[in-house]
């Protein structure tokens, strides 16, 4: 078998601590600038809550906070959102939505009808499937909602008038490993740092739950277009635990569109329609279940199908919806009874996502629930709301957060002998989470294991998802069930696996960073980084040009504030000194001003001559703040001293590459 | 310089709690919630490699403590594993103690009960199932009893008695829910 995308690493770490390697260089902690991105199946949308404020939604140019999640690839040029679905009726297998079903899937899974022309993975690649969008075109699901994030983060790059420092993305609670992998994929290919993946319903109680203050338990009911998630959360001192999660992350109100859409083709008497037919139908269908929300009947024309001045009623709609709906009470009772909490003890049902209007689901709920479901939060901004605190908690922002624990939503386990699964972390966990399992060999010739890792609760490893296989090699020659091989599974808070395997005999131990099956691999990744740096040479002159300002404007309060407190004692800085450094300041003022250049390498330019010219100073502070230590300084003030010097060093030194390269 | 101090070597030091099969459950939960709060990953975003690793690592001792001390079962299985005796283990010297014979006799006479509470319908399968869900909380309270009076190997043998109903519970349990 192939070894070749597995990576043995860093025996010493439990955890492989990934790096951003995205654009941002300087980004991480930065207050006020995370931003908060609802991926969703049908709609996407970023939202703010800079240091402490309220969240708000970031409307495009027409108003509009709501981004369809689609993306054309019909013209020259990439076209996402509304644009895009204004291309669908005429090249719908050219126009990508729902993508986010596609995610971390491979082409064998995909048992859902969709429009497309999808190319399963070729000899040698990776496993993840591509869309063919026409003249040898092919995207995977993560580029296509990277073009997505790209369009919010722009959005909120405009609104800061800065960079975005970092983003929490949210994911469905039900989302694998595998598929939490290519939504991270996905932010980094866009540009971001991902300071965390949260899960959709626990970002939507964060925004309920702080609004209410306090404590209390609540079940969040998440029908998205694509996704349905069940959570149930209880907020106590300041922490928000996720006691149970569950879902089906193949049923949405998608499902409701297609089965209406079905409905009105069979009505039509088309048997076997055309892609534009199809598609004509669940645009009609779509419209009409959002307008029995409010109304009894409507009426519905295909006029690709020859159906025309169809009336529909709400009863007629609810046959055909209820069967759908009824499929997410199931984990909804599950998901209570792995809680171990009953309907009646909690303090909220909290409704999120667009299809939870739909009058036969909320009642559906209530029932369920025994209590009228919480639906004053926009059901489809709130989980994006939620992101926004969190992103704004994450990126520094004094506010007064509360720790979110997530759990892991399905089992991971090992396949064993038989093709029995061997539960390792059990499903609803609290991340980050680590367990370990010892294996042994069956005969002395035995030198290397297969290692099959699946998520799922079946029993059977093939009824599982299958997220990665590899093979540990090397292993001592040892009789019979004398071998002592450790394997420990490790979650990161996002979900995200990392395997180690260790034989215990000889202590050798090796890490195996576990890539999905169907994900992409890092050098696939990276090159995809890489593209998207070509193609967004604008944002990163923006980028660079802002951090340069903020880094001369470092440079130049330390040069002022050490003349102002130091530059007057004798022999420190000798006059004509003091006049170059004081011009020198003055052009780094007027470089930094509205009438400065446009341009990072004109502003690092100015702040490397400001350094230069104080350089003799900084030496000669250095020199006498050891001095003063001999003459009976305290050593804290001798430390501080040398912390400031050793700072500016430091500062200056990590300029030096940005300034031989011109 | 701060030096990290060494992590508690066991669940319950972890989370400042006494030795003992007994545990407060507000206590718990109140020792819990705070550890999680101060050592979560999201406090360290930003902060060096070492640092957010040091973190995740100690998040992950700590969840998995609380996972085990909250649960009866568990946390009786855990104060035998500290005191020498390992039921998830097959080693013959520290792992789960051998069954005798006449045990695992009764054990597939008991697999045969539920066959025949099958046939005689869903009635008969709830009578049973309460029938053994009584007996693996005695089997627990016996596990209890024993350990407190420091006779872990036969805490031991009640625990691994345990698990074996608990397998005949979960089997009725999917003969019940299909």
């Amino acid at each position: 078998m192939g070894n070749d995308d597995q990576t043995w690493a860093d025996p010493g770490a439990l955890f492989q601590i990934e790096e951003p390697t995205a654009p941002s260089r300087r980004s991480g902690r930065t207050p006020g600038r995370g931003i908060g991105i609802d991926l969703g199946t049908t709609h996407s949308l970023v939202a703010l809550a800079p240091r402490g404020e309220a969240p708000r939604e970031l409307p495009d140019a027409e108003g509009r906070a709501l981004l369809p999640s689609v993306v054309s690839y019909a013209g020259a040029d990439v076209v996402v959102g509304w644009g895009a679905m204004g291309q669908r009726v005429e090249a719908p297998e050219r126009v990508l939505s729902s993508v986010k079903r596609f995610m971390g899937r491979g082409a064998a899974e995909i048992d859902f009808e969709h429009p497309y022309r999808v190319v399963e993975p070729g000899e040698g690649g990776s496993g993840v499937m591509r869309f063919d969008v026409g003249e040898g075109r092919r995207v995977t699901p993560v580029e296509v909602s990277a073009e997505i994030l790209r369009v919010l983060a722009a959005r909120a790059e405009a609104e800061l008038g800065e960079p975005v420092a970092g983003a929490v993305i949210t994911v469905p609670a039900y989302f694998d490993d595998a598929q939490r992998q290519a939504t991270k994929d996905a932010g980094r290919i866009a540009g971001l740092t991902v300071y965390r993946l949260l899960a959709e319903p626990t970002a939507a109680a964060l925004a309920y739950g702080l609004d209410r203050g306090g404590q209390g338990l609540f079940a969040v009911y998440d029908l998205g277009g694509g996704t349905f998630d069940i959570s149930i959360l209880r907020l106590r001192d300041g922490v928000f635990q996720v006691l149970a999660t569950g879902g089906d992350s193949a049923l949405g109100g998608d499902d409701f569109d297609r089965a209406l859409a079905a409905h009105l083709l069979a009505a039509a008497g088309v048997d076997a329609p055309d892609p534009r037919q199809r598609e004509e139908a669940r645009v009609e269908a779509r419209r009409a279940k959002e307008a029995l929300t409010d109304a009894e009947r409507c009426v519905v024309t295909l006029g690709r199908s020859g159906l025309s001045e169809h009336v529909l009623t709400t009863e007629a709609l609810e046959g055909i919806l209820e069967p759908i709906a009824r499929r997410t009470l199931g984990p909804c009772r599950l998901a209570l009874k792995d809680a171990g909490v009953r309907a009646q003890e909690l303090d909220g049902v909290v409704l999120v996502g667009g299809s939870t209007r739909v009058p036969l689901v909320r009642r559906l709920v209530e029932s369920t629930f025994k209590q009228p479901p919480l639906a004053d939060i926009d059901p489809d901004k709130v989980v994006a709301y939620g992101a926004a605190v969190q992103a704004d908690i994450l990126s520094g922002s004094e506010r007064e957060g509360v720790t979110l624990l997530d759990v892991v939503p399905l089992s991971l386990g090992l396949e064993t002998m038989g093709g029995i699964v061997e539960k390792i972390i059990p499903r609803n966990a609290t991340i980050p989470i680590g367990a370990r399992q010892v294996f042994t060999n069956y005969s002395e010739k035995q030198t290397g294991l297969v290692v099959h890792v699946v998520q799922g609760e079946r029993e059977l490893a093939s009824d599982c998802r299958s997220l990665a296989r590899f093979e540990l090699k090397g292993l001592p020659r040892l009789p019979p069930s004398m071998a002592r091989i450790e394997v420990t599974f490790q979650l990161d808070a996002d979900a995200l696996l990392t395997v180690t395997a260790r034989e215990l005999m000889t202590g050798v131990k090796q890490t195996v960073e576990v890539k999905p099956t169907h994900g992409l691999s890092e050098a696939e990744v990276d090159a995809l980084v890489m593209d998207s740096l070509e193609h967004a040479q604008d944002d990163f002159d923006a980028r660079n040009l802002a951090e340069a300002r903020v880094e001369l404007g470092r440079v130049v309060l330390a040069v002022r504030t050490a003349v102002q407190e130091v530059g007057d004692l004798p022999g420190l800085l000798p006059a004509p000194e003091r006049e170059a450094i004081e011009a020198e300041l003055r052009r780094a003022d007027a470089a930094m001003g509205p009438e400065g250049p446009q341009e990072h390498r004109a502003i690092n330019a100015v702040r490397e001559q400001l350094e230069r010219v104080s350089e003799g100073f900084a030496r000669r502070r250095m020199e006498r703040a050891l001095r003063s230590g001999m003459s009976g300084k305290s050593l804290s003030e001798i430390e501080s001293a040398l912390a400031d010097e050793a700072d500016l060093e430091a500062r200056r030194g990590s300029h030096d590459p940005e300034m031989t390269t011109p | 310089m701060a030096v990290a101090s060494p992590s508690p070597s066991d669940h319950f030091a972890r989370l400042g709690l006494p030795r003992t099969y007994a545990v407060d459950r507000d206590a718990l939960e109140a020792a819990y919630l705070e550890r999680a709060r101060a050592s979560h990953p999201d406090r360290f975003v930003g902060a060096s490699s070492g640092e957010h690793r040091a973190a995740m690592e100690r998040s992950a001792a700590l969840n998995e403590g609380y996972r085990v001390l909250r649960d009866p079962v568990r946390r009786a299985e855990y104060l035998c594993a500290l005191r020498g005796v390992d039921v998830d283990s097959s080693d013959p010297k520290t792992g789960a103690p051998a069954m005798d014979q006449a045990f695992l006799m009764e054990m597939i006479e008991r697999r045969e009960e539920i066959e025949q509470a099958r046939g005689a319908g869903a009635d008969a399968l709830e009578q049973l199932r309460a029938r053994v869900d009584d007996e693996l909380d005695e089997a627990l309270d016996e596990a209890v009893v024993q350990l407190e009076q420091e006779r872990v190997a036969e805490a031991a043998r009640a625990l691994v008695r345990r698990r074996y109903l608990q397998r005949i519970v979960d089997e009725i349990d999917q003969h019940l829910e299909p």
